[in-house]
C-alpha cells in the first residue's frame, strides 16, 4: 500500500511544478495594453518593452513611401490623442483610414514602431470574422 | 406582408412551452413513478425538438428566398450570395448560430431518445431532463435575447442585403463551424448520462459504457472542427500559420483537451472500475467548457477577432455555467462515498498510471490554456490594465507538455496492466528506444540541432517504433497460430480489437502532426515590393513576377499576379495570388472590401505560399509576401489518420448492454 499514498504526493508535486512554471512563463511574455496617454507618460524609459495599443487610423494620415509601399506610416488616434506609427510589412486586407486597429511594438523617440498590426472588423461585418494577422 | 418571421417566432415560443411542459411532467414522473407520465414527458421533449427543426427550416427558407425584412437575413446574405453560402449564413451571425446550436442539440436528443427507447429505464428520465434543461436555456436566449426572426431595424434598411463576408465564402468555412458545433453540443449527451447516473444513484460503469461511442464520435468531430479551422486559417488568412492561440481557438481546444483525457480515462473505468469520481469530474468539466467556450465566443469579453460585438449574452452564459457547476458539484459531493472505488493503483510502472499521467498532463494543459486566455480579464480586474500574454507564453508551456504527451503515447502501450516487471521493461523498450535514438542521430547529422525539434523527432520515432512493435507482435502471433499471411493477420487482428488498434492509428496520426509542427522551426518568410520583371530569392528558390493582369468578375474586381518559381535552372511551379476588391454594391469605393486570395504550392517537404499584399496602381508596384513553410502537409495527413483511426475504434462490435 506504500505506492498508494505516493500517488497523490507525486501528482501534487507535478501540479506545484506546473504552477511555478506557468508563473515563470509570464515573465517577458507580458504584453500590456496601454492607451496613448499612458504610453506618453511612461515615455522613453520603457522603450525596450513591447506594448500593445488600440485606436483608429486617423483619416488622411496614411502615407506610403514612394519607392516602397511596404514602408507605411500613419497616425493612431485614441480619445483625442494621436501617435505616429510606422510599420514595414504587408497590411491586412481590412486596414483602412478611419478603421480600428491594434498595433504591437516598441515606443522609440516619440514614434511607435509596430511589428504587428491587426485590424478590427468593419462594423458592416459583425459576423464570425477573423481578420488576417500580418504575422504569425 | 411576409408571414414567415411570425411563423418562425411562434414555433420558437411553442417549443419553449413544450420544453417547460416536458420538464414538469418528467419531474412528476420521478416523484410518482407512473410510466405513462414518462412517455408523455418524453413525447413533449420530442415535440419541442421537432418544433426547433421546423423553426430552423423556416429561417433557412427565409435566407434562401432572401426575406430581407428579417434583420438576420439582411445582415448576412444578399441577393448575390451563392446558394451554398445562404445556407452557411445560418451560423454566420449570433442569433442564427444560437438556433443552429439548438437544432443540433434537438437532433441529438431525438437520437438518444430513440436509441434508448427500450433501454436504461432508470437513467433515461434523468437524461431527458438534463438535455431538456440545456435546451431550455438556449430556447430562452433565442426567444427573449437574440431572436433570429427579429424584423429589420428602421435605420438599417438595405434592399438586397449586405452579403456574407468574402473570408467566409469558402468551402472550409461552410463546414468548419458546423463540425465544431456538432462536437461542442455532442458532449451534452455524455454529460446528461453522467448527471443521470448521479441523480439516479446508479453509479456502476453502465453510463460510461453507454456513452463510449457517443464520446468518441463527439471527440472526433470536435477534433476535425479544430483542425479544419486551422486549415481554413492557413489557406485563407494569409499569415502562413494554422494556430495563433486566439481566445476563440483556445475556446475550442479546451473541451477537446479535457475530452481527450476523458476518452482515455473511461477505458480505466470500463476495464478496472477505477477513476469513477475523476470521470464524472472530467465530463462535467468538458461540458462546462463547451458552454464557457460559447460564452467566450459570443460575449466579446476577451478581445478576440471572432467575438461578436457588444452582446447581452455574456452574463446569461456565465449564470448558466455557474448553475451547471453548482448543481454538478452538489450531486458529486452527495454521491462521493458511493463513487469511491475499491481498486487502487499498484505501481508507477503500470498501464493504469500511464493513463493517469496522461490525464494529469491533458488537464494541466487545459488549465494553462484557460489561464492564458482569461489573463487579460483577470489583470484588468486586478491591475486596471489589460495584459495579454501572447503566443510565446502558450508555446513555452504547451510545447514541453505536448512532448510529454507524445512520449506517453509510446510508453503507455508498452507498460503492462497492474505492474511491469523489469524484464518486460527491457524487452519492450529496447527496440523503440533504439529507433528513437537512431532518428535523433540521423537528424543531428542532417543539421537539425535545435532542442525542441531534435527532441520531437526522437520522441516521434520512439512512438512510431512502439506502435510498430505492437503491430509486429500481434501479427506474428496470428501468423504462427492461425497460419495466416501478413495481410490476413493484420486485418483479423485489427478487426478483433478495433478500439485498441484504432487508438494506435490515432496515435500515429498525432505523431505525424507533431512532425508537421516541427517544420514551423524552419520556415522562411519575407515581404517584398515588386514590379513586373523583378526577381527575389527566398530559401533555395528564385521567384519572379512575370505578369500582372486585371479582371472584372461578377462580384469583385481582381488583380492577378503570375509568379514563376525556379530552383537552380528548373521551373518548380507557377503561382497566381490575387488581390480582389469586392463590390458589395457600396457606393463608397473606400468602403469596399479588399481581399487577398493566396496561392500555395504544396509538397510533403514544404509549401511555397504567396500572398498578394497590396497594389499601388499608379506606380505599378505590388507588395508580396512569400513564405516557405516546411512540413505543413504532415499536419493534415496526421489529421486524416486521426479520422481513420477513430472510425475504426468506433466500429467496435456492439456489446450487449443490460439495464
Amino acid at each position: 500500500m506504500k505506492i498508494n499514498r505516493k500517488f497523490p504526493v507525486v501528482i501534487a508535486g507535478i501540479a506545484a511544478l506546473l504552477v511555478l512554471w506557468v508563473a515563470v512563463g509570464f515573465e517577458g511574455n507580458e504584453l500590456p495594453y496601454l492607451t496613448i496617454e499612458e504610453l506618453q507618460e511612461t515615455g522613453t524609459s520603457e522603450s525596450a518593452k513591447r506594448f500593445r495599443l488600440g485606436g483608429n487610423v486617423q483619416e488622411g494620415s496614411v502615407v506610403r513611401a514612394e519607392e516602397n509601399p511596404l514602408d507605411l506610416s500613419f497616425n493612431l488616434s485614441q480619445g483625442g490623442e494621436t501617435l505616429p506609427v510606422r510599420y514595414h510589412k504587408i497590411v491586412p486586407d481590412m486596414f483602412k483610414e478611419g478603421g480600428e486597429v491594434i498595433v504591437e511594438g516598441y515606443y522609440v523617440d516619440g514614434e511607435f514602431r509596430a511589428d504587428n498590426l491587426m485590424t478590427k472588423c468593419a462594423s458592416r461585418y459583425e459576423g464570425d470574422l477573423r481578420e488576417a494577422e500580418s504575422s504569425g | 406582408m411576409n408571414t414567415m418571421p411570425l411563423y418562425g417566432a411562434t414555433l420558437l415560443n411553442l417549443s419553449l412551452g413544450l420544453a417547460v411542459l416536458s420538464l414538469l411532467i418528467l419531474t412528476l414522473y420521478v416523484k410518482r413513478g407512473d410510466y405513462r407520465l414518462f412517455l408523455t414527458g418524453q413525447r413533449a421533449a420530442l415535440g419541442a425538438s421537432f418544433l426547433i427543426l421546423l423553426a430552423t427550416t423556416t429561417l433557412l427558407a427565409s435566407l434562401v428566398r432572401g426575406n430581407f425584412d428579417v434583420d438576420f437575413v439582411a445582415r448576412y446574405t444578399s441577393s448575390a450570395t451563392p446558394l451554398t453560402f445562404k445556407f452557411a449564413a445560418l451560423w454566420a451571425g449570433q442569433s442564427g448560430s444560437l438556433l443552429f446550436w439548438l437544432l443540433i442539440l434537438s437532433l441529438y436528443a431525438t437520437i438518444v431518445i430513440f436509441q434508448n427507447r427500450n433501454r436504461h429505464r432508470v437513467l433515461m428520465p434523468y437524461v431527458i431532463i438534463t438535455l431538456v434543461t440545456i435546451q431550455l436555456f438556449f430556447l430562452l436566449l433565442v426567444n427573449f435575447v437574440s431572436n433570429p426572426f427579429a424584423p429589420v431595424e428602421v435605420d438599417f434598411a438595405i434592399q438586397d442585403g449586405l452579403g456574407l463576408n468574402p473570408l467566409l465564402q469558402n468551402w472550409v468555412m461552410a463546414i468548419h463551424p458546423p463540425m465544431l458545433y456538432l462536437g461542442y453540443v455532442g458532449f451534452s449527451v455524455p454529460f446528461a448520462f453522467a448527471i443521470a447516473s448521479l441523480l439516479s444513484g446508479k453509479l456502476d460503469a453502465l453510463w460510461v459504457r453507454t456513452i463510449r461511442r457517443w464520446t468518441l464520435f463527439t471527440w472526433l468531430v470536435l477534433g476535425c472542427g479544430v483542425l479544419l479551422g486551422g486549415y481554413w486559417a492557413y489557406n485563407e488568412l494569409g499569415w502562413g500559420g494554422y494556430w495563433a492561440w486566439d481566445p476563440v481557438e483556445n475556446a475550442s481546444l479546451m473541451p477537446w483537451l479535457t475530452g481527450t483525457a476523458f476518452v482515455h480515462s473511461i477505458i480505466i473505468q470500463e476495464k478496472k472500475n477505477m477513476l469513477r469520481v475523476w470521470n464524472m469530474i472530467l465530463i462535467i468539466a468538458t461540458f462546462v467548457l463547451t458552454i464557457f467556450g460559447t460564452f467566450l465566443t459570443r460575449s466579446g469579453v476577451v478581445s478576440s477577432v471572432h467575438s461578436f460585438t457588444q452582446s447581452s449574452l455574456g452574463p446569461m452564459f456565465l449564470g448558466f455555467v455557474l448553475l451547471i457547476v453548482s448543481v454538478s458539484v452538489f450531486l458529486l459531493v452527495k454521491r462521493l462515498q458511493d463513487l469511491r472505488s475499491e481498486t487502487r493503483m499498484k505501481s508507477f510502472l503500470s498501464r493504469e498510471s500511464g493513463f493517469l499521467f496522461n490525464n494529469v498532463i491533458f488537464v494541466s494543459l487545459c488549465f494553462v490554456v484557460i489561464w492564458g486566455t482569461l489573463f487579460p480579464i483577470v489583470s484588468e480586474a486586478v491591475r486596471g490594465t489589460q495584459i495579454s500574454v501572447g503566443i510565446p507564453f502558450f508555446n513555452q508551456i504547451a510545447v514541453p507538455l505536448g512532448l510529454l504527451l507524445l512520449l506517453l503515447a509510446g510508453v503507455g502501450p508498452l507498460l503492462a496492466w497492474r505492474k511491469t516487471s523489469r524484464e518486460s521493461l527491457i524487452r519492450n523498450f529496447s527496440v523503440p528506444v533504439l529507433i528513437g535514438l537512431t532518428a535523433f542521430l540521423v537528424s543531428t547529422f542532417f543539421g537539425i540541432r535545435s532542442f525542441y525539434p531534435s527532441v520531437t523527432i526522437a520522441f516521434s520515432f520512439f512512438v512510431l517504433g512502439a506502435i510498430g512493435l505492437e503491430f509486429y507482435r500481434g501479427i506474428r502471433v496470428r501468423m504462427k497460430k492461425f497460419r495466416e499471411n501478413i495481410f490476413q493477420a493484420l486485418m483479423k487482428m485489427v478487426s478483433k480489437n478495433r478500439s485498441r488498434y484504432g487508438g494506435y492509428i490515432v496515435h500515429t496520426g498525432i505523431v505525424l502532426m507533431f512532425i508537421g509542427f516541427v517544420g514551423k522551426a524552419f520556415d522562411a518568410e519575407q515581404d517584398w515590393t515588386m514590379r513586373v520583371g523583378d526577381e527575389v530569392r527566398l530559401a533555395d528558390y528564385t521567384i519572379s513576377l512575370s505578369n500582372l493582369r486585371e479582371e472584372e468578375r461578377p462580384n469583385h474586381y481582381a488583380w492577378i499576379a503570375s509568379l514563376v518559381v525556379t530552383k537552380g535552372e528548373r521551373e518548380i511551379t507557377r503561382l497566381y495570388p490575387e488581390k480582389r476588391i469586392y463590390f458589395h454594391r457600396n457606393p463608397d469605393p473606400n468602403r469596399r472590401q479588399p481581399h487577398s486570395e493566396l496561392d500555395i504550392y504544396s509538397t510533403l517537404k514544404e509549401d511555397i505560399y504567396a500572398v498578394f499584399g497590396g497594389i499601388d496602381t499608379g506606380e505599378n508596384l505590388v507588395s508580396m509576401k512569400i513564405m516557405v513553410n516546411r512540413l505543413v502537409r504532415w499536419v493534415w495527413i496526421g489529421g486524416y489518420l486521426l479520422l481513420l483511426g477513430t472510425i475504426i475504434a468506433l466500429w467496435s462490435p456492439r456489446k450487449k448492454l443490460k439495464s
